[in-house]
């Protein structure tokens, strides 16, 4: 059998061995397990647990249950009440203005913890019942939470660009940079778009009654120092880090810890918070550990058959697409694959596939890592089987449908395909603040 | 079910339970020792032997925690269709995919034990017989006798050289945990099957 074939029927067995809904982990180690067995005998017997020695000198790595824990203290202990009720009062005045501030919420809790679902957490639970009640259209509204809590996964820290960096091999410290900027980008389209909207057709984001609106000056100086927490547990963890004095790694665990005592400060790290943050630590990232161990041993025994040239080889040569239309397939058919996988699981299997394709193809890797982290976002958030929109359903009020979801995230995604296209035809909009601080 | 598969359910259930909620801690020590790097190098001296001490914990940190997050039932499905199964089609699916990854798992502590029998210095292809020529050897003639039988230790090829048995030892009691664990797994989804009470 060619190596071509052996490669393409690796791909699809574990495709085959992923619908049966089976832990994925075991899907893909199985497959790479016995493709390792059967082609290389004794020798490829040892593959799988190579992984294991490589997972773990793979020093990166060790931010992931750091951010996690972050996150899930942040989420758990509800530091963040305080946050969205500064935003209330600030924004409420403003027509849509909840919903611009449920954005502005958003923004800072991303830049907080590493994944989507804390912010979705934070803003289905907080966010949502209040904007409903204000009124507020609950389409829009939905949106508006999927979205803002998407940015999780692109504003630094992002889990995602962490595991990205491994598999493309590169700085994990400039992808986050080159996060910052397409982030703050896309925050701000949203914004405009909601102003806008609510410009056009008031009743979608009415402004918040008088009575409401009536806060002494002092109130409303006093909430703002809500604000501070988030930059303060930023500036703490990021600086050194931009600074040089510690490693990434090192600023991960001083996050983890400045979240951790924040919410000991605010008395809300109860017995309840504090086992449900360290268990949830442990679950979500013996989940990321177990499926990169084997997605490194499947990715090993696949780059040891030359699939990846094989398939370079099929694209360029005899299919004759030039690199643009190649990067735009790929795209599409990361949208497809997010609509139904996990996040984790796709960046695995289809990354050691894709990616040095697109380094051979002499694109920046770093780029494409943020553009890859954008689709990303797409995918988790279009019908049918977007990971985001079950998400949604299992945390949004009854009142909210499944039809209401699937209809809210139209406009987004739109504005995000923008910003995509925007951050392809411009790369500098990713890449001048990582070339700007490392000196390029 | 025979009474002797319902005792083991429930004895390896209870292990794990307790070796994972141990490792859910170590947490704290990942952190401790993350913030102690960053601490000594900000002071005095940076400390040579704090990353792979934290690479250490984070292996322990999954591998002995990976049996209680099967409990907890976190790893992830693609449920594009397992999400619309009733409990028994699921039940059925599953008490066949887990046999995939009773191979996975043996492959990768087949893997484990090879690796620590290398890193306490055997070089040949037969771990098991040495394991066990070890242990004959460690009953017959004391621990200076198994001492002997050992080679070359395997270190790390850093500063701080550490040697590299204990860690493997680690991965190779997490994953024979996980072993037992899905195999409870597998006893739980024919339970289901049959519609008993476990």
């Amino acid at each position: 059998m060619s190596y071509e074939m052996i490669a393409i029927l690796m791909f699809s067995s574990m495709m085959l061995m992923l619908l049966t809904g089976q832990r994925v982990f075991g899907a893909i180690g199985f497959v790479g397990a016995f493709a390792g067995l059967m082609l290389w005998g004794t020798g490829g017997a040892d593959m799988p647990f190579s992984a294991a020695m490589k997972l773990m000198k793979w020093y990166p790595l060790l931010t992931l249950p750091m951010f996690i824990f972050m996150g899930y203290v942040l989420s758990e202990s509800k530091i963040a009440d305080d946050l969205y009720k500064m935003f209330h009062v600030w924004m409420g005045p403003v027509r849509g203005g909840l919903a611009i501030g449920t954005i502005g919420l958003m923004v800072l809790i991303s830049a907080m913890n590493g994944l989507s679902v804390a912010g979705m957490a934070i803003g289905a639970t907080i966010a949502l019942p209040e904007l409903l009640k204000r009124g507020y259209d609950k389409i829009m509204v939905t949106g508006v939470i999927q979205a803002g809590s998407s940015l999780g996964i692109l504003v630094p820290p992002s889990v995602v660009l962490v595991l990205y960096a491994m598999i493309a091999r590169q700085p994990v410290g400039q992808l986050w940079l080159a996060g910052v900027i397409p982030g703050l980008m896309m925050a701000t389209m949203f914004i405009i778009y909601i102003y806008v909207r609510c410009r056009i057709q008031p009743e979608l984001g009415p402004v918040l009654p008088p009575e409401e609106r009536d806060v002494p000056l002092a109130e409303k100086l006093r909430l703002l120092r809500a604000g501070l927490l988030p930059l303060v547990i930023f500036a703490v963890m990021m600086v050194p880090f931009v600074k040089g004095y510690t490693s990434l790694v090192e600023s991960s665990a001083i996050g983890a810890m400045a979240a951790f005592v924040a919410a000991v400060i605010k008395g809300r790290m109860t017995r309840e918070v504090f086992e449900t943050s360290v268990r949830s630590t442990l679950a979500i990232s013996c989940m990321f550990m177990w499926i990169i161990l084997a997605a490194l041993g499947f990715g090993a025994i696949f780059d040891g058959l030359g699939a990846v040239k094989a398939i370079d080889h099929l694209f360029t040569e005899q299919l004759g697409f030039g690199p643009w239309t190649i990067l735009i397939l790929m795209q599409l058919s990361f949208i497809l694959m997010g609509t139904f996988l996990d996040d984790t699981a796709m960046l695995v299997i289809v990354a050691p596939l894709y990616v040095p394709l697109v380094g051979s193809m002499g694109f920046d890797l770093v780029w494409y890592g943020v553009l890859y982290t954008i689709t990303c976002q797409i995918a988790y958030m279009t019908p049918p089987f977007g990971y985001n929109l079950f998400l949604m359903r299992a945390m949004a009020p009854p009142e909210i449908s499944i039809r209401d979801i699937y209809r809210s995230i139209i406009p987004f995604v739109l504005v995000m395909t923008f910003a995509l296209a925007m951050v392809i035809i411009f790369p500098q909009i990713a890449l001048w603040l990582p070339n700007y601080v490392y000196g390029k | 079910m025979p009474r002797f598969i319902l005792s083991y359910i429930r004895a390896i259930d209870a292990m794990n339970r307790f070796i994972g909620r141990f490792a859910m801690y170590l947490i704290f020590a990942l952190i401790g020792v993350l913030l102690w790097s960053s601490f000594s190098k900000a002071f005095f001296t940076p400390s040579h032997w704090t990353l792979e001490t934290a690479q250490f914990v984070m292996v322990a940190y999954y591998v002995l925690g990976g049996p209680y997050s099967i409990q907890l039932g976190s790893n992830v499905r693609m449920d594009l269709f397992y999400g619309g199964w009733s409990v028994r089609q699921r039940a059925w699916f599953d008490a066949f995919t887990v046999l995939f990854l009773l191979f996975y798992l043996g492959m990768l502590l087949y893997g484990a034990i090879s690796s620590t029998a290398y890193s306490l210095g055997y070089f040949g292809t037969e771990p098991f017989a040495f394991f066990w020529d070890l242990m004959i050897t460690f009953v017959t003639e004391g621990a200076s006798g198994a001492a002997e039988k050992m080679g070359f230790m395997e270190r790390s090829p850093t500063a701080w050289r550490p040697y590299l048995w204990p860690v493997k030892t680690i991965l190779c009691i997490g994953v024979f945990l996980m072993l037992l664990q899905s195999l409870a797994e597998f006893f739980r989804d024919i339970g289901r099957i049959r519609e008993e009470a476990l």
